[in-house]
């Protein structure tokens, strides 16, 4: 912008400024007159004032000078004017309109898969789980090996990972591929190593007790109920006596918690139940798929399916150091998209990453 | 797998509804797809895990209903009459690569006659949703539905040296497949070949060369058994899923090559007549002896946490197909059939008592054992953050965590490495692990822009990942903000941010020279020694990146710092009851003199009197002051915790502030 452009439009916003002080008919008038000139966030003198970064640099004390004069001008106009308008005193007829709108306040939303993550951790932590995060880029241990899924398993398939390029593998020194995570059992293993590592010759390591969340990946095409991103919560349980009734047991708390509590009288209901069906995944003997009773807004009664879960198979607890002899453990996992969308009557995928503050703001 | 529920009926009496049969085998491990009506017949289609390849016949699905519902399981003959020569005279099999397929066997017959499938063959075929073709491929197919072992028919007379190799692909080398597609072959893939060429690729496909036509006379029946790895490779890689892949990548029943061998030709010798050769020619190593698993009782409710009577498990691993070999009071040794390879440890029999017993069974109430959980630092600095950018009037945004290769040279406040790469794109072309969230929330700007939303407040938390030699990336757990506030406004959340987390913590500022910043408006934001993180107005250059029409002030703070330098736990301090006393400074400097400088000096002369210090303006007036000279104005609060301050005592402390800038700074104080 030019020193020219500049003062000119300063000059025209102090006439007009004077102009509308002067002419204000009324205490309500006078403040909007204040508002729209001197306003301390949209202001125009404010905004004049933003383009004073915009000025040449050779340029800016001249302009800065003649802003402040400005800057006086207008504030004197207005002091002036308020001076009037105090003698005038208020008539009846511009009596104070109580149901004129508030002065608006802004306030931010979280996103709704953070809150959606938020209450799942605050009634896992109420159920004694201890939230724990991990790399989202992995190796080929903690993502498949150490989660009883061999080399020959489809779920390594190149088209089913994000593998990182060869030469981000070879920086890291790794024999095997890095790949963004496929799922949070990865940071299960290295809990559990952790613990292992932690404890002295001899001695049996602690149980584990955790929920492990954060962004996982699979090269899905986008579409409504599909994106290549997105959010998992699994829970882990080893001590020595756990048992699938207690996974059972949990579960159910947690979807009562979840699903069927009524916030304002602080009741939950007795009426929601966990089915579970056989299912197969490599870290996991026996294998379930959990569902839960719903009832859907018309009244009718099924079963949803929530996550898959099961007991932490021996494989797995040896492979970490754990004797599955002395302990046992159970583990379950549950897509946060899916529940987030379900609570909040979501029906693409897609928007909960477009970042529109429209859609934003009704949360 | 689509089953008929007429073709059901061939093995097992079937004496409740479809809707109790599909319930309960949903229950024991076959989730119900779908079931469709079709003509006299009911498809019910099965959902099969991968490590249920016996389930993919319809006899698997029979001996599951068997179990349940404690019916008999009918398994039909296999049992041809053979009147031809032998079949040794006739061909040859030779396996040259006995990993890629362990088992081979063969049986000719000559003399059929190619027509088409009786009714009740073609509506079985029709029920699943298979196509009908002729009578001898229908059986084929027909007997790989029931049994779940593959088979291949080729038209024996166009093998050339009417003799089979298999053997690993050669280089170069060619097929064409029944669809009438050519195919080059990667070297290594599994093929059947006759004496000169490619007539199969084995398990996956058959070949043009050799199909099953209506001038068809003599046959050659395959069974064999093809190496997972193997087959889902090839089927993967030129694109060939097929019934039989599918049934191979599973892996099948090493017992049940040979019945299903004899299954096909009993039924083509009735279907299409001709002679069955003498014999079987059968390549492979013998199926070796499954060692017996050891199920102890006690496991049972160590597991699954409810008592079951040792005669049930006993019952249900027999009426499964194990051979018991062993029982007594604390345990049971079996040997299990030969279709279950997934059943190989003590672990996988408790899962089968589990399913057949029932999960129903397994209360969903148990006293679970009370435990504390702790927050960590990092989640409650984490919940802080949020509560703080909501406040400020943030929308928390989540962008994928990869970017356009274009995107990554536009600011890379962190690492200049090449940025990691995944071999295929996260989405669209976004194949580059990002180093910084602010390209993707300026793309989430533009994104709000073109909405023509008016007010664009964006943050977002989530990990940058820095590459570093010999370990696994750098994440590091960044807080983004995007606004359309000035830089003033957007430094005004951070102090408050840093404030409300690290109480005490200063941030020390720099200039900072990233092209995304507006010439002498981005600088470097310091916490101690630590980079905490950048702050700036947009650039045009910047806006024009991105495509934005109007201004940006950035942030981005490295999470870490602050998680480190956060307070979890407040102490409070005595409060002094004496009333406080203010004095206003306003203090010509030159231009180049930073409010910084200044701020330092009035901390270090107040000493334990200052309670707060409030920079009020910046004044410029180049007649009054000088050219190249400001005046700075700024309050200062002090209150003593020993008694009263005179206007004295606030006084020298002003005096030693004034005498302090004036000899440091050169500045002086204005009248």
């Amino acid at each position: 912008m030019s020193l020219v452009e500049f003062l000119s439009s300063l000059d025209s916003l102090a006439e007009q400024a004077q102009a509308a002080f002067a002419s204000a008919s009324s205490a309500d008038a006078l403040e909007a007159a204040r508002v729209e000139f001197l306003g301390a966030k949209g202001g125009r003198l404010r905004k004049v004032q933003q383009g004073l970064g915009k000025v040449d640099k050779a340029d800016k004390p001249a302009a800065g000078k003649r802003f402040n004069e400005v800057k006086q001008l207008v504030e004197t106009a207005f002091a002036a004017a308020q001076e009037q308008a105090k003698d005038g005193g208020e008539t009846a007829s511009e009596a104070f309109d109580v149901s004129v709108p508030g002065e608006p306040v802004c306030i931010g939303r979280l996103h709704p898969i953070t809150q959606t993550i938020r209450e799942m951790k605050d009634i896992m932590g109420r159920l004694g789980f201890t939230a724990v995060e991990g790399p989202e880029i992995e190796d080929d241990w903690h993502n498949f090996e150490a989660l009883n899924i061999p080399l020959s398993h489809p779920a390594r398939d190149p088209l089913d990972n994000f593998y990182l390029g060869e030469a981000a593998s070879a920086a890291a020194e790794s024999d095997s591929p890095l790949l963004l995570r496929s799922q949070t059992s990865t940071v299960q293993i290295r809990v559990m190593e952790a613990c292992v590592a932690a404890t002295p010759a001899g001695e049996s390591p602690p149980p584990v007790r955790i929920i492990s969340l954060g962004r996982v990946y699979r090269p899905d095409t986008a579409d409504a109920t599909h994106y290549p991103m997105f959010h998992q919560i699994e829970g882990l349980l080893v001590d020595r006596g756990v048992t699938m009734a207690d996974l059972k047991s949990v579960l159910r708390l947690f979807f009562q918690s979840y699903f069927g509590s009524d916030g304002e009288k602080g009741e939950h209901t007795d009426d929601m139940h966990v089915r579970f069906r056989p299912s197969f995944f490599p870290f996991t003997e026996p294998s379930v798929e959990v569902d839960m009773n719903w009832t859907d807004g018309a009244g009718k009664t099924g079963w949803m399916e929530m996550g898959g879960a099961g007991m932490v198979d021996p494989n797995v607890l040896r492979a970490v150091g754990y004797d599955p002899e002395e302990v046992t453990g159970f583990a379950f996992g549950l897509g946060v998209e899916r529940i987030c969308m379900r609570q909040h009557g979501i029906t693409d995928i897609r928007d909960l990453y477009q970042n529109d503050v429209r859609f934003l703001s009704q949360f | 797998m689509i089953v008929s529920k007429n073709w059901l009926k061939e093995y097992v009496a079937l004496p409740m509804s479809v809707e109790e049969l599909t319930d309960r085998l949903t229950l024991t491990g076959l989730n119900l797809e779908g079931v469709e009506n079709i003509g006299d017949d009911i498809a019910i289609d099965l959902e099969v895990t991968s490590n249920r390849p016996d389930c993919l016949g319809h006899i698997g699905v029979a001996r599951e209903i068997s179990v349940l519902w404690q019916q008999e399981l009918k398994k039909p003959t296999a049992a041809p009459d053979s009147v031809g020569p032998e079949i040794a005279k006739q061909t040859s099999v030779a396996v040259e690569c006995p990993d890629l397929c362990p088992r081979y066997t063969a049986r000719v017959i000559c003399g059929v006659k190619i027509g088409p499938s009786p009714e009740w063959l073609a509506n079985r075929l029709r029920s699943v949703g298979i196509a009908v073709i002729n009578n001898v491929v229908d059986i084929s197919n027909y007997v790989m539905l029931e049994s779940g072992q593959p088979l291949h028919t080729f038209d024996f007379a166009k093998l050339i040296g009417q003799k089979i190799i298999v053997r690993p692909s050669k280089p170069g080398e060619k097929f064409e497949a029944i669809n009438h597609q050519s195919y080059e072959l990667q070297p290594g893939t599994c093929v059947i070949a006759d004496a000169k060429r490619a007539i199969a690729l084995g398990g996956v496909m058959g070949g043009a060369d050799t199909e099953v036509s209506e001038s068809t006379t003599d046959l050659l029946i395959e069974a064999a058994d093809f190496a997972p790895l193997s087959v889902r490779n090839t089927a993967r890689r030129l694109n060939l899923p097929s019934p039989s892949s599918y049934r191979f990548e599973r892996g099948v029943d090493p017992e049940g090559i040979d019945w299903a061998s004899r299954r096909c030709c009993q039924l083509i010798l009735e279907l299409a007549g001709g002679e069955l050769c003498e014999g079987v020619i059968d390549i492979g190593e013998p199926v070796a002896a499954h060692e017996p698993i050891k199920l102890r009782f006690t496991e049972v409710p160590r597991i699954l946490g409810i008592e079951i009577p040792a005669e049930t498990v006993g019952n249900i691993l027999i009426e499964l197909g194990c051979q018991e070999t062993h029982t007594c009071d604390h345990c049971i040794k079996v040997i299990p059939p030969t279709w279950r390879a997934d059943l190989t440890r003590e672990i996988d029999l408790i899962e089968e008592i589990a399913r057949i017993h029932g999960y129903e069974q397994i209360p969903e109430d148990a006293g679970v054992k009370m435990v504390v959980s702790t927050r960590s630092r990092e989640d409650r600095v984490l919940e802080q953050v949020r509560d703080v950018m909501v406040a400020t009037g943030f929308y928390e945004a989540i962008t994928i965590s990869a970017v356009d290769r274009s995107l990554v040279e536009k600011f890379q406040p962190w690492s200049n490495a090449e940025p990691l790469s995944v071999s295929t794109p996260v989405l669209r072309r976004a194949d580059c692990l990002r180093q910084t969230l602010l390209p993707s929330l300026l793309t989430s700007r533009r994104t709000n822009e073109k909405l023509s939303n008016a007010v664009i407040e964006l943050f977002e938390i989530a990990n940058v990942y820095l590459p570093q030699s010999g370990e696994l990336p750098d994440q590091r757990r960044m807080l983004a903000l995007t606004s359309g506030g000035t830089f003033p406004e957007l430094k005004g959340v951070i102090e408050l941010l840093v404030k409300s987390i690290a109480p005490g913590q200063r941030i020390e500022t720099s200039a900072s020279d990233a092209p995304l910043f507006d010439a002498g408006r981005g600088s470097q934001l310091m916490l101690g020694d630590r980079v905490l993180g950048f702050l700036g107005e947009v650039s045009q250059w910047g806006l024009d990146q991105f495509e934005l029409r109007g201004s940006t002030s950035v942030a981005e703070l490295d999470l870490g710092v602050l998680i480190d330098a956060a307070v979890p736990i407040r102490r409070v301090t005595k409060l002094s009851p004496y009333p406080p006393v203010g004095r206003d400074l306003n203090l010509v400097v030159d231009e180049q003199v930073r409010w910084a400088d200044l701020e330092k000096i009035v901390l270090s002369e107040s000493g334990e009197l200052l309670e707060g210090i409030a920079f009020q303006e910046t004044y410029r007036d180049a007649k009054r002051l000088g050219t190249g000279k400001k005046s700075l104005l700024f309050s200062i609060q002090l209150r003593s915790s020993e008694g009263t301050l005179t206007n004295e005592q606030a006084d020298t402390v002003r005096e030693q502030i004034v005498a302090k800038v004036v000899k440091q700074l050169g500045g002086e104080l204005r009248a």
